[in-house]
């Protein structure tokens, strides 16, 4: 090297060994290799994660070398901002070694001080820019925003008003995506009709047969025999006008009906024989109360009390007095009447009398552990459940309709717990009830209740123009045919409803939504000033604000509903800067490849090549000497 | 849709057929036919983006199957146009730019592979892709991308054709003897040109691509796995720039220098097509903004 400067009788700079090697390109390659191979380290470590992340991915020890020499976030160590200030050192000294006033070095000036201005920029930033974020609800407004990473509250010195927040979607679309077991693969099917899917890597093959643009489920109850499996019949309790109620009951199912406005309980019960039958029919029957459960472990007691008001008892061999006051079948509204209640939220308030004073508390049937992982209570021995039965009714009145295989079928209506008539019934018949007004009339029986489940074309008002599969609509769905290892299957897939399996569960189709529902997002944006208004905008994506060095971005929305704006606020005084670099770097880069070598042909003959190249770019070959 | 996208994708394996044929005869008439071929596969493919664009209604560079169908378009394109301007502005007559020529088709084609397994259902736009900053950050990386796979294509036969001949002058693509050329040029210095023409277009790419970032997102620049491996590309590249400068100063020898350097292309491409389809293998891909599960 020694040997090239003299020969080219340059200025000799021969400064320091130190010099020399801030100036060199070896340096310049040791620092880009270096910087891409710790680029690379820190996308494969993971960043900025817990102690404890890092301790179950990689364990003890790594983790503790990780973190002494700072690979767990690189990306803000000192040794990689070291790195990039020794290649704006590097940069630099090579940059005033080499300067020159000619033409053909602007590109390699430009390029190199573009970098060391895009770097003073960031670090600009970093010291003096700011970043955080904010929600905005609509018709409101904030003088702050919320600091990134820490949270803390960083007020501005104007105010930014919401006035409108509106979301844009897209109209939807849907994909049908099949599924095979095990093989951890999901494929996208073409809705075509007629079109026979081979699903690659499985004998399954899926064939399209009909497709609506909006269908609809239609759930139909039918009889489908006259054997009584599953006895169901609809009651209707007919007020002084109108139907006041009704509804389908089924003797081997859900067979109540409580009517709390009324004060009525309706009651469907199946006899085996004529003997039940008269049984049935002839008795009250005893309707399940409240129970409250008190459990003290230790002592292995365990007493059950039917729930009154008022009741007052004592624990054998305890010296706990127990005191229920109150109960409600609805704790939010317990103030109303308990009659009107409707069961929610059941629970008991009880209390404890015992060596060290009065414990109070409630205990919820729906949530037995609420009261004691809430609250502080005194006997931690004692544990007490409140049991609310299903079909619990307050109402004194009780119409109990009873049927048998033999045809017999009646009635009894039955008063604070005395049967006052029996009645037999007819289909579609209307019976008084009791002195009530009002009318019982059971206008179905289906000894063996199912349900037809159909799928319909819901509004064929699409008239004029047809829908091609995936564009716009309601609720589509598809008819398909599976053809697999158990024969063919055929069946109706519905978008918006659970996958739909073949029969040897190792094979289903989905039809769901596909695609971006969010089309655009934005909010009117008002600043407002000393009481004034200064600047309004609407912002969307790819489209901040700026105001006094702030910008404001859109940045999220409200999931549900659009009640508020998620806006991103940045400070980036550096920002210039940067965007300087970025052009001259640009500039500079096209200057050097395509310019510099046009110009280079347009040379003088006469002036020699080494007055306008260094020794490194001549040896470097990359010139036609 | 399906079809053509087939048919397009035949085409280009049948370049590379016609590329090689053509290099083993040599025959002037040979030039064109696999020229010929190529354009039409070119043509085709550019009515498959024409076609997506209308479909879609966004410019068709957005999701997976459009950008391998991008892709191999500005592959073909980069590479139509290096041809032509050897025939027509360097006035080259001898050249063996065919080897690179089939060896480009085979990527193109690899790129129409990848997007006739991909899901090509027409998807809406998410509000931060509907920038220009977008399309013209991806133009510049799809064309960067391609001039840079010319110089690893070259990179390789320069390689193959050093292990065959060892320092033999074999190696020379365009011969300069009766062109505008000054001298020949060999694979290496082709590799070499094809880099001075994609590196600007990559730096062009990371800049875009870091505006459009602070519009949309507020950040110019976030550390975010798939802008830190653009940044590597663009540095490894950097790298091969600048070490012509400093390996004469080494104890390298002269002869082995462009092996080293061609050597460097080898890892540099991959490193490009990792950044631009690879990301999701990252422990990290979690973390990011901008990587969409496979
Ligand atoms: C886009 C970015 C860059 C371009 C286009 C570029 C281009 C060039 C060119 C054309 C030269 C030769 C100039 C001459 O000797 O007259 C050069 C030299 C050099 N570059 Fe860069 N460069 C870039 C980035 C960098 C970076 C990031 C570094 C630092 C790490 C760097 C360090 C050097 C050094 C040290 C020289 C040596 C010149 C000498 O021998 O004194 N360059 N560069």
């Amino acid at each position: 090297m020694t040997k090239a400067t003299n020969s080219k009788g340059k200025k000799e700079k021969d400064g320091s060994k130190v010099w020399q090697f801030l100036c060199s390109v070896k340096l310049a390659v040791i620092i880009i290799i270096v910087l891409a191979v710790s680029c690379i380290v820190g996308t494969i470590i993971l960043q900025q994660r817990t102690p404890e992340d890092y301790i179950r991915k990689y364990g003890e020890g790594l983790t503790k070398f990780f973190s002494a020499i700072q690979l767990t976030d690189i990306f803000h160590s000192y040794w990689f901002a070291l790195l990039l200030v020794l290649l704006c050192v590097n940069l630099g000294c090579c940059t005033v070694k080499r300067w020159r006033n000619t033409i053909l070095q602007i590109g390699f000036l430009l390029t190199h001080i573009s970098i060391i201005l895009t770097l003073i920029g960031c670090f600009i930033d970093l010291q003096f820019g700011e970043k955080g974020g904010v929600n905005v609800y609509e018709g409101k407004s904030v003088d702050y925003y919320l600091r990134r990473g820490d949270y803390k509250k960083i007020p501005l010195n104007f105010k930014v008003y919401c006035d409108d927040f509106l979301i844009e979607k897209h109209p939807p679309k849907y994909r049908l995506v099949s599924y095979v077991k095990d093989k951890d693969r999901q494929r996208n099917l073409p809705v075509k009709i007629g079109k026979k899917n081979k699903i690659p890597g499985s004998n399954y093959i899926v064939t399209i047969k009909d497709y609506y643009p909006d269908a609809e489920y239609l759930q139909e109850p039918i009889n489908i025999s006259s054997d009584p499996r599953n006895p169901a019949i609809y009651v209707q309790l007919v007020g002084s006008e109108d139907v006041a109620a009704e509804g389908w009951l089924f003797a081997k199912g859900r067979n109540w009906y409580n009517d709390p406005r009324r004060g009525l309980k309706i009651e469907y019960l199946w006899a085996n024989n004529d003997e039940d039958f008269e049984k049935l029919i002839k008795t009250a029957g005893k309707s399940h109360r409240p129970e409250l459960n008190i459990i003290v472990d230790e002592k292995n007691i365990h007493k059950s009390v039917i729930i009154e008001e008022g009741k007052r008892f004592s624990i054998d061999n305890t010296y706990y007095k127990i005191e229920i006051k109150e109960f409600t079948l609805d704790y939010v509204n317990r103030s109303k009447p308990l009659k009107e209640q409707s069961p929610n939220n059941p629970g008991v308030r009880v209390e404890i009398t015992g060596p060290q004073g009065i414990d109070s508390r409630w205990s919820f049937a729906k949530y037995p552990d609420y009261w004691d992982q809430a609250h502080q209570t005194k006997y931690k021995d004692i544990k007490l459940i409140c049991y609310v039965p299903d079909d619990f009714s307050l109402a004194s009145k009780k119409l109990r309709i009873v049927q048998n295989k033999n045809g017999k079928q009646a009635f009894s209506y039955i008063k604070d717990e005395k049967v006052i008539s029996i009645t037999d019934w007819e289909i579609n018949k209307g019976y008084d009830i009791g002195e009530t007004g009002q009318q019982l009339q059971i206008a179905k029986y289906f000894p063996s209740y199912s349900v037809r489940k159909e799928v319909v074309r819901k509004s064929d008002n699409h008239e004029g123009h047809d829908h091609m599969p995936g564009e716009h609509v309601g609720n589509p769905a598809i008819f398909v045919e599976i053809d697999g290892p158990r024969g063919k299957v055929e069946e109706w897939v519905l978008s918006q409803s659970p996958a739909m399996w073949y029969p040897d569960k190792n094979f289903a189709l989905l039809y769901e939504r596909s695609g971006m529902e969010v089309k655009d997002y934005k909010s009117i944006l008002r600043v407002v000033e000393n009481g004034e208004t200064v600047l309004t905008k609407t912002i969307e994506v790819n489209d901040p604000m700026k105001y006094k060095g702030y910008v404001f971005y859109q940045s999220s929305y409200d999931p549900e509903g659009e009640k508020y704006t998620g806006l991103q606020v940045t400070k980036n005084p550096g920002l210039v800067v940067v965007y300087s670099g970025f052009i001259l770097l640009c500039v500079g880069i096209v200057f050097i490849f395509y310019v510099k070598p046009f110009l280079r042909r347009k040379l003088k003959k006469g002036q020699k090549v080494e007055n306008y190249y260094s020794e490194d770019e001549i040896a470097a070959e990359h010139i036609e000497q | 849709m399906n079809f053509m996208l087939n048919i397009t994708f035949y085409l280009f394996i049948l370049c590379i057929v016609a590329y090689i044929v053509r290099e083993v005869w040599r025959a002037k008439a040979l030039r064109w036919i696999a020229f010929g071929i190529l354009s039409g596969a070119f043509i085709l493919n550019t009515a498959l983006v024409l076609q997506r664009w209308y479909e879609a209604n966004h410019v068709p560079m957005s999701d997976k199957y459009e950008s391998f169908v991008f892709f191999a378009w500005s592959i073909a394109l980069v590479y139509l146009i290096m041809e032509l301007v050897t025939i027509f502005i360097a006035r080259v007559h001898e050249s063996r730019l065919g080897i690179i020529g089939a060896l480009q088709c085979a990527l193109s084609a690899w790129m129409l592979y990848f997007a006739i397994n991909s899901d090509s259902t027409i998807k809406e736009l998410p509000p931060a892709l509907q920038s220009n900053w977008l399309v013209v950050h991806v133009i510049n990386y799809f064309i960067s991308y391609s001039a840079l796979s010319i110089s690893f294509s070259a990179a390789i036969v320069y390689l193959i054709y050093r292990a065959i001949y060892r320092g033999r002058a074999q190696e020379i693509v365009m011969s300069g003897a009766g062109s505008q050329l000054s001298r020949d040029v060999t694979f290496d210095k082709l590799a070499y040109i094809s880099v001075t023409i994609g590196f600007p277009f990559l730096t062009v790419g990371l800049i875009t691509g870091s505006i459009w970032a602070k519009g949309a997102w507020g950040t110019y620049w976030g550390w975010d796995p798939k802008e830190v491996w653009s940044l590597i590309s663009w540095l490894v590249y950097l790298a091969y720039l600048h070490l012509p400068m400093f390996l004469p100063k080494t104890s390298i020898s002269k002869s082995f220098r462009p092996i080293l350097l061609s050597i460097v292309l080898l890892v540099a491409f991959p490193i490009v097509l990792f950044t631009f389809m690879g990301m999701h293998k990252l422990p990290t891909a979690g973390d990011s903004d901008h990587i969409y599960a496979e």
